[in-house]
């Protein structure tokens, strides 16, 4: 405990400080948590992906199917376990394990806010590029090892797709990193040390440059959505052509894990783009509307907005329709608000809410990511497998080649 | 047609070019089980990695054997039996079929049948076109125009389950004309829905004609020149799409089909986009028709005089109609007693997938699905 | 390419567009969900669902007059009737009267044939059952009519 409390008065993250116990603390926290994000992320692109097609989406699990991302995760643990005839049967368990311990190792260097991190890296960023773009490996190993051609073939896929837009990113990611050094006159590659040089520069980097990092963010932010092969450029696993892709011959738990994967890999991606361009933990309008007053508002704002879904959940559950097959789904959905409302009230406390608020701010700007991804997926057609290509090395490249000789050239002259 | 003779055939396809490095070459089943191959369709491919070197059709899964059944049902009965063909516009279906008896009993509806017929055809025109524009969508990646285009259709089949009882299958015609009346408001209804639809149309076409994606994924994709299409018989908007200037409902006017205004669009290139376009704007072109004989509806008997018994003198027969995907047509041999000797359906459907290995070659397997997407077939018509 | 095509190319105007349209679309006003069986589906007049003989309602006596008619009528042949002629009225009574649902199609062409108006199909569309013998309605089934089906737990 004295431990613990030490800790909490160096204002640094555990890996800084060399506690090995507070970090291992962190890094289960932060698995835990994003597992529950992925449980909520999933309901929420079923939801909402239901209501741009005109739908209602899950209603009867739970009310309004709030009880789904859990009867999910029940059916497929129970679900048999499948290993085709002819699989390399070590490759076919090891890929959706890898897959998914490499999306969740990005998380190491991610700054959730100044002493929310396990450890800052002073290669943050490098260590982030070289991690996640392993994630492939395991795609690969699925679609080979799975003896099948519909896998294979996405596997193929995602190789390509996986080399023609890393360049881009990582060349978006360097026009950041060039900017860090701005007022300082030292860059980072600390992800903590990015968000502190956009603290420093009163700007975040999207705003900066007379619109070159605005172009550098728009660069990444198509690159990440290829990166995680989210539609449109969803080709690996092209339900219409490659039935499901590299994880076909998948099922049960193990389909789990690539599911678990990718949506952990999505927030991870959004996580990273939210610290290099968005201001990572930092609160919007922070030169406008600054002062004590301001500070104290915006540090309300995380309770406020758990009481306001709260106060959302417990006036839908009281217009639900009387009928007697409703009644337990009705008082669930009060149920459900009355915790909100618990959890926002404690997050009003003062002490508490400083706390929080670098997470809060963090977590919009990631759920902002995610509601794209949601909705380019309601909305467009897939990329054929060569357009792709083309977009990737045509587009996306000469673009942020000339981005990141513009940001130098701005960077020089200033 | 067995699998190994199936395989020799696709074995027999060498690509004149020499692969790109040391390439194998793969055999891709692709169905019955396949979530875009529109039914129980089976394609097999011969790839060169991504690249379709040819492919061969396996049809025949949904094969119930209508035309057999069509010699043991008399003329009437036989009737519901079409609709379960090309179930998507199982109007157009029945409209042929009854059409056709008609012309080898010698007997013409009466005009205010006619009227109702067009109006219901063109509304299952409607209909069909927005699910082969929702599936297509679906085929190439978009998710939603899928719901969009059914919630859409739903209104035309509110319209058909009150006219005729039925949504799909709807056996809304009868041999010498309609079985039904129109209900009370089948005009304004009609005509309601006429105003609901057209902003629907644009709509699509916001969320897909300009969109860069979808003009990647279609422009030059299953391209066919007008002269292959004559050459394989293909019809409806694959031969317009290729420019040929071929509509039956110009051609050979059926069932009263003169006395409406409208265009045949035909596109230029011949290739997945045109064909879109194509068929776009004979959604609209329908409601156009729609509007003309719903304002032009005239009074009348619905049913001409035919026999309770049909006994259609000796004789053989063939009448085809502009069904929603091509000419559908219908042959009938009549031995003068109460069953025909031999029905033989010409489906548009069955004909324009010949047209499937000419257009793939040289394409990737995503473009197989689009194009099987574009030729807008159903396979209980393919395989009947 | 002209200027406006392609500063709308570089500004993805296309793209916003289609965005543009699935985000209005989530407006709950736009939902067109039927949640089944708590809200009933809409059903014409003229829908043609599970069948049904008329009994006169005084008598009790059934309107059939087995004249075989639907029988004939029927494409799928699958209705079977027997009847026996009646010593004193010299009229044909009806004995059994079976309806295959498993077969029928709904064409409606039993209807049409019918001459007494006895046999209907009815607005009842609910006609799932665990096994076969569920479909082969009978006459006190055909003549008592679907029963409404309730969900309940």
């Amino acid at each position: 405990m004295s431990d613990f409390l030490n800790y909490m008065k160096l204002n640094v993250t555990p890996g800084e400080a060399g506690n090995y116990y507070w970090a291992t603390i962190y890094i289960l926290l932060i698995f835990a948590l994003v597992s529950v994000c992925v449980m909520l992320m999933t309901y929420a692109e079923r939801k909402i992906l239901a209501h741009m097609q005109i739908r209602l989406g899950p209603m009867r699990t739970g009310p309004h199917g709030l009880l789904q991302p859990i009867a999910d995760a029940l059916k497929l643990m129970l679900k048999e376990d499948i290993i085709p005839e002819g699989a390399d049967k070590l490759l076919f368990w090891f890929a959706p394990v890898s897959v998914m311990m490499i999306a969740f190792t990005v998380y190491l260097v991610i700054p959730f806010g100044r002493t929310h991190a396990v450890t800052d890296m002073n290669i943050g960023i490098l260590f982030m590029l070289g991690v996640s773009s392993l994630g492939v490996l395991g795609i690969i190993i699925a679609g080979w090892s799975s003896n099948s051609h519909y896998p294979m073939m996405g596997a193929l896929r995602s190789s390509a797709q996986m080399v023609s837009y890393e360049i881009a990113m990582g060349l978006a990611i360097v026009c950041a990193v060039l900017m860090t050094s701005l007022k300082t006159g030292t860059g980072t590659l600390s992800m903590i040390g990015i968000v502190q040089a956009q603290e420093a520069q009163h700007t975040w980097f999207v705003f900066s440059g007379w619109g070159l990092g605005f172009m550098a963010f728009v660069i990444f932010a198509i690159a990440m959505v290829a990166e995680t092969n989210r539609a449109p450029f969803d080709l690996p696993e092209a339900e219409s052509e490659l039935v499901a892709g590299f994880h076909t011959e998948y099922s049960g738990f193990r389909w789990s894990l690539f599911f678990l994967g990718e949506y952990t890999a999505m927030i991870a991606v959004s996580s990273i783009a939210v610290t290099l361009w968005l201001g990572g933990w930092l609160r919007p309008f922070s030169n406008a509307l600054s002062g004590h007053t301001w500070d104290v508002a915006f540090n309300l704002m995380p309770g406020l907005t758990f009481v306001g879904l709260a106060l959302w959940c417990i006036i839908g559950g009281a217009r639900m329709p009387k009928i007697r097959q409703l009644k337990i789904q009705s008082i669930g959905l009060m149920l459900f608000g009355a915790m909100l409302g618990f959890i926002g009230l404690v997050m009003l406390l003062p002490g508490v809410r400083e706390r929080v608020q670098d997470i809060y701010w963090f977590a919009m700007k990631v759920g902002i990511f995610m509601y794209l991804y949601i909705w380019y997926r309601a909305t467009f057609p897939r990329y054929r497998f060569d357009q792709l290509m083309h977009v990737g090395w045509k587009v996306l490249l000469p673009t942020a080649l000339g981005v990141l000789m513009g940001t130098a050239l701005w960077g020089v002259l200033r | 047609m067995s699998d190994a003779k199936i395989y020799s055939q696709l074995e027999a396809i060498s690509s004149h070019e020499k692969p790109f490095l040391d390439s194998n070459e793969m055999v891709l089943n692709m169905g019955p089980q396949h979530p875009s191959t529109h039914g129980v369709l089976r394609v097999v491919l011969k790839l060169d990695g991504e690249k379709v070197m040819g492919l061969e059709c396996v049809i025949g899964y949904l094969h119930r054997g209508v035309e057999k059944i069509a010699e043991n049902r008399t003329y009437v009965q036989f009737n519901p039996y079409v609709d379960r063909m090309d179930y998507v516009a199982a109007v157009s279906n029945g409209l042929a079929y009854c059409e056709t008896v008609e012309k080898l009993l010698n007997v013409v509806a009466p005009e205010r049948a006619q009227y109702i017929r067009v109006i219901l055809t063109e509304l299952n025109r409607l209909a069909s076109h927005q699910v082969w524009l929702g599936t297509h969508a679906l085929d190439i990646g978009a998710i939603t125009p899928l719901f969009y285009t059914f919630r859409d259709r739903e209104e035309v089949l509110k319209i058909f389950e009150k006219y005729c009882g039925a949504r799909l299958t709807t056996h809304a015609f009868r041999i010498g004309g309609c079985q039904y009346e129109t209900y009370e408001g089948f005009e304004k209804e009609v005509m309601k829905l006429c105003d609901f639809v057209m902003p629907k149309i644009d709509e699509y076409e916001e969320l897909l004609t300009t969109n860069r994606i979808w003009l990647e994924r279609t422009k030059g994709v299953g391209v066919i020149s007008a002269e292959q299409c004559i050459a394989l018989g293909a019809t409806g908007p694959v031969i317009r799409g290729s420019g040929v200037r071929w509509d039956l409902r110009k051609a050979q006017p059926y069932s009263g089909y003169e006395k409406f205004e409208f265009d045949v669009p035909i596109g230029t290139a011949g290739d997945t986009y045109d064909r879109y376009l194509v068929r776009v704007e004979e959604m609209r072109q329908s409601v156009r028709i729609i509007r003309q004989a719903v304002a032009g509806l005239p009074e009348g008997p619905i049913m001409a005089k035919v026999p309770k018994v049909l006994k259609p003198p000796v004789g053989e027969v063939y009448h085809s109609i502009e069904a929603p995907k091509g000419e559908l047509g219908f042959f009938i041999v009549s031995d003068g007693s109460t069953q025909p000797y031999r029905v033989r359906v010409r489906p548009p459907s069955f004909v324009n997938l010949q047209a499937l290995d000419s257009m793939c070659r040289g394409q990737l397997v995503a473009d197989v699905v689009a194009v099987i997407g574009t030729l807008d077939i159903v396979l209980g018509e393919v395989d009947r | 390419m002209s200027v406006v095509t392609l500063l709308r190319k570089i500004f993805m105007v296309d793209l916003i567009k289609g965005l543009s349209i699935t985000f209005r679309y989530q407006a709950p006003s736009e939902l067109v969900t039927e949640q089944y069986p708590m809200e009933r589906p809409w059903i014409a007049d003229r829908f043609r669902g599970v069948p049904r003989m008329s009994v006169n309602p005084e008598t009790g006596e059934p309107l059939c007059i087995a004249c075989e008619l639907c029988a004939l009528a029927c494409p799928e042949k699958l209705i079977a009737i027997k009847s026996e002629r009646n010593p004193v009225t010299k009229k044909k009574e009806l004995l059994t009267f079976t309806y295959d649902t498993s077969r029928c199609m709904f064409c409606g062409l039993c209807e049409e044939a019918c001459p007494s108006d006895a046999l209907e199909l009815t607005q009842d569309y609910e006609m799932a059952y665990f096994d076969r013998t569920g479909m082969i309605l009978d006459r006190p089934k055909l003549e008592q009519g679907q029963e409404p089906t309730v969900y309940a737990r």
